[in-house]
């Protein structure tokens, strides 16, 4: 058993972290994998939607997260964070991109700042699997279907019947619990519960 | 022309006699049990809208709900018609995970290290008695009990319905009960049957105890002769050529001269299901329904299932009565019990008195 | 003529899909982000933000109520009810904070000493592990002969920790030590406890020590270390050029190599907020007790 290291605090990723890296072997070793990525990294924010093999592009999805974490966490005055930021963007410009630009971008969201799609793949080929790889908010049209008229899609339809008629006899068991302790109320007679009567009565009406 | 030609050679190929028939006698020998139903996820995108799946969710909340507030069924039945535990009884079992390891000391300072089990959840979802038991067939000749034993299926982790297929939920819908992620049997004598609905907690066992933990071994993957069976290996250096890590020889000539089944030799390690049998337990959470037990040897790995029995170990299977046909769902409880031999963190540092 | 309706229709279209945008050609605003009002965000946020701070700062004291990060390893409940038994330990005995570097006198109970007690002084040169398995090591020179003991933080065999000089060096592992001078690890045995007023940051110790000549246990030219003065010394061309070679300048750049090893800030404060108020708890009764010992004894006299 390891302890952790605290010496640095990191803010946590949205997204899925697998326990160990990928290897994506190349001829240089752990220093060319950190180039390929760079370069990777890089593309993605200029372009902000890439298409790239499937390790490659999930290994260069945590490594992007990553650094936008750290330049929210941190801002552009910290000269640590802007170190990273030089290292890994290899275009100077994106330095500004990505503090003037993503970081207000992505500053208020809740989930995670890129998106991952399997790409369409040609079937018993043997090319490696492609996926695409987005920053949220990008200019672009979306990937994926339209899901603008889904409520006229037969699961539905039956699906709504079915909610009508649930919610229905939940309010009716609800009712009949509610004239039960009417009832008890009424043989204690106190003050209080009058005022929880008129509550129930204006769910009752509600519903 | 053509076209009614190749239309033609088609149609002659159609020939009636291409279909596969089974003779009568063919009878499936072998089969699965008839609760043994596949359970594979049923991912798909039902193109759902926000509202409906909401809907869907508050359904089986609603459902997650009721089935909590159901009440032990032992509490009418059990209670005034208690039987009696024998040392030759076989009591129910428990299905827990792994949830990792850490020391706790002894009362004369030593360390042990301990393996915790959570007991999730555990509910009895099913009662065959040996009647109406009929296990699987198999080509293995397998050791099998002698007497009648009673078919129990034990449950645990309740799910959601929808990820899991209609012949599974099946399962659980024909006794009123949620579908639970894992379904597991233990073989018990008739007199420690439970009704549908139990639940099962750690306190199954007690502090001391020395139960056997079935479970699948850490998949290794395919390994070498050195790590898969301990082999020595070839020396680094003194002119070895690419044999640092071979088996060496792998049989002998003459007659045998063959490779003799059972030798030795690299392949798949681990994912395969070993029992270690005879191990104590030190300390039990009533809270969590946590057992901590003595070594590190538990196959499987963290977050790995295991199925916990009484053991068959011959000095070390139970002496006095259990908790019998399981443990009773009482208030009065300490949170935390310890066997005699572990020094709890709560107690003053240990010394040693001069003799 | 349809090749002209077709151009008009792109253009609607086209501007249809901008009318929906806003007009934004380059995007710079997330899709549907409801603003609140940015005073009071901003002033809870940063209350909020000084607070959980102030708790992570506790982390470098006890750093074993971390757990390994290790994701296979990781089991919400386990930790959990190692913790608490971490402070059912901790509220037994008073184990202070230390760091590395620090010296410190551990009193044990052991079955095969005279008295049965056993104490040790020594400096401490690691601390690793985490929870219950957290342990350190303390290194001294006795008669000529270098010693180190290596003791479990929740053993409840430990009857004492005492700090007699509490303060950091220059790096995290001391390892480098065992081939030092005999005289940067020797420490008396009758050695006084040295008391910081309260308040004072943990000093740093600056002091840089001498090796012996080679052999060495490690190489230790390679890991870069602060606290050793005349390493270069003993270096032939050779080791210089090796030294070169193995240098990883880009791990200090490998973001997910880092967040492997870390526990993020958000599953941190939520183990302290669990955590903080007993640790706190227990060292106001500490100095409280503390206090009214030093009221009926004479003070020791500081050497």
């Amino acid at each position: 058993m390891n302890q952790a290291d605290v010496s640095k605090l990191v803010s946590k990723l949205r997204i899925r972290v697998p326990a160990e890296p990928r290897k994506l072997r190349n001829i240089k070793g752990p220093e060319g994998r950190i180039d390929k990525l760079r370069k990777t990294v890089t593309g993605l924010i200029k372009y902000e939607r890439i298409e790239l093999n499937s390790n490659r592009g999930q290994e260069a999805r945590q490594y992007a997260e990553r650094l936008i974490s750290e330049a929210i966490r941190h801002g552009d005055c910290h000269k640590p964070t802007m170190d990273i930021a030089d290292y890994w963007l290899l275009e100077k410009e994106l330095i500004h991109k990505l503090f003037k630009v993503l970081v207000p971008r992505f500053q208020d969201s809740n989930t995670c700042y890129t998106r991952l799609l399997n790409a369409p793949r040609i079937i018993h080929s043997r090319n490696p699997d492609k996926v695409i790889l987005e920053l949220k908010g990008n200019p672009y049209p979306v990937l994926g279907s339209n899901k603008m008229n889904n409520r006229f899609l037969i699961q539905n339809v039956l699906l709504d019947a079915a909610k009508y008629d649930y919610r229905q006899a939940k309010y009716a068991e609800f009712a009949k619990k509610i004239v039960n302790k009417e009832e008890k109320i009424d043989t204690t007679e106190t003050e209080a519960p009058s005022i929880e009567k008129q509550q129930s009565d204006d769910k009752l009406t509600q519903s | 022309m053509d076209n009614l030609k190749v239309l033609c050679s088609k149609l002659i190929k159609l020939r009636v006699d291409h279909i596969v028939t089974r003779s009568a006698k063919f009878t499936v020998k072998y089969r699965p049990p008839h609760w043994y139903a596949p359970k594979v996820n049923v991912v798909k995108d039902d193109d759902l809208t926000q509202d409906n799946m909401q809907f869907i969710k508050e359904v089986i909340s609603d459902r997650n709900d009721s089935q909590q507030e159901l009440e032990s069924p032992l509490v009418q039945s059990i209670s005034h018609t208690s039987q009696q535990w024998l040392p030759t009884t076989r009591r129910v079992g428990l299905i827990a995970r792994k949830i990792g390891n850490y020391p706790v000391w002894s009362n004369n300072g030593k360390k042990m290290q301990t393996t915790l089990l959570q007991v999730v959840d555990n509910h009895v979802i099913k009662y065959i008695p040996p009647e109406e038991f009929k296990p699987m067939l198999t080509t293995e000749r397998n050791w099998r009990e002698k007497r009648k034993l009673g078919c129990m299926l034990v449950g645990s982790e309740t799910i959601n319905p929808s990820t899991v297929t209609k012949d599974y939920c099946g399962l659980f819908n024909s006794v009123g009960m949620l579908p639970k992620r894992h379904l597991r049997r233990f073989m018990v004598s008739p007199e420690a049957a439970l009704p549908t609905g139990t639940p099962l907690f750690a306190t199954h066992f007690r502090v001391g105890d020395y139960i056997d933990i079935r479970a699948k071994t850490i998949d290794r993957g395919f390994q070498g002769v050195m790590k898969r069976w301990g082999f020595k290996g070839m020396p680094a250096s003194h002119g070895v050529t690419k044999t640092h890590r071979r088996p060496g020889n792998i049989g002998s000539g003459g007659e045998k001269a063959r490779v003799w089944p059972g030798t030795k030799m690299p392949g798949h390690m681990g994912n395969r299901w070993r029992i270690i049998r005879g191990v104590k337990i030190l300390r039990v959470n009533t809270k969590y329904n946590v057992l901590w037990t003595l070594g590190v040897a538990i196959p499987g790995e963290t977050g790995a299932m295991c199925y916990l029995f009484d053991t068959v170990l011959p000095l070390r299977k139970l002496k006095s009565s259990p908790p019998f046909p399981t443990y009773f769902p009482s208030d009065d409880l300490p949170v935390e019990y310890y066997d005699e031999c572990v020094h709890p963190f709560s107690d003053p540092t240990l010394t040693f008195e001069e003799t | 003529m349809s090749l002209a309706i077709r151009r008009t229709t792109e253009l609607i279209g086209a501007a249809k899909w901008f009318l929906r945008r806003d007009s934004r050609v380059l995007s710079t605003l997330p899709e549907k982000v409801e603003e609140p009002p940015a005073e009071l965000t901003s002033k809870r946020y940063r209350r909020r933000f000084f607070q959980n701070e102030a708790i992570l700062e506790t982390r470098h004291a006890y750093p074993e109520f971390l757990p390994d990060p290790n994701p296979n390893w990781r089991n919400s409940l386990r930790e959990k009810l190692e913790r608490a038994d971490m402070l059912e330990r901790r509220s037994q005995i008073d184990i202070p904070e230390f760091y590395v570097g620090s010296v410190l006198a551990v009193t044990i109970s052991d079955p095969h000493a005279q008295s049965k007690t056993n104490r040790f002084v020594g400096i401490c040169i690691e601390r690793k592990g985490c929870g219950l398995r957290a342990e350190f090591t303390l290194r001294n020179v006795v008669d000529h002969q270098g010693l180190e003991v290596r003791y479990d933080l929740y053993d409840p065999t430990i009857q004492s920790i005492q700090v007699l000089r509490l303060e950091k060096r220059l790096d995290d592992k001391l390892f480098y030590l065992r081939d030092a001078l005999p005289e940067y690890s020797t420490f008396s045995f009758d050695m006084d406890p040295e008391i910081l007023p309260e308040g004072t940051p943990i000093p740093v110790n600056p002091v840089q020590v001498k090796l012996k000549p080679r052999p060495w246990l490690e190489r230790w030219e390679r890991q870069e270390l602060k606290g050793v003065s005349n390493i270069e010394e003993h270096l032939k061309e050779k080791d210089r050029v090796r030294r070169e070679l193995r240098k990883t300048p880009w791990e200090k750049y490998d973001l997910m190599k880092q967040y492997r090893k870390t526990i993020p800030i958000e599953d941190q404060s939520k183990i302290w907020a669990e955590v903080h108020n007993q640790l706190q708890q227990l060292q106001m009764a500490r100095k409280k007790s503390a206090r009214k010992r030093t009221f009926t004894t004479p003070k020791t006299q500081l050497g």
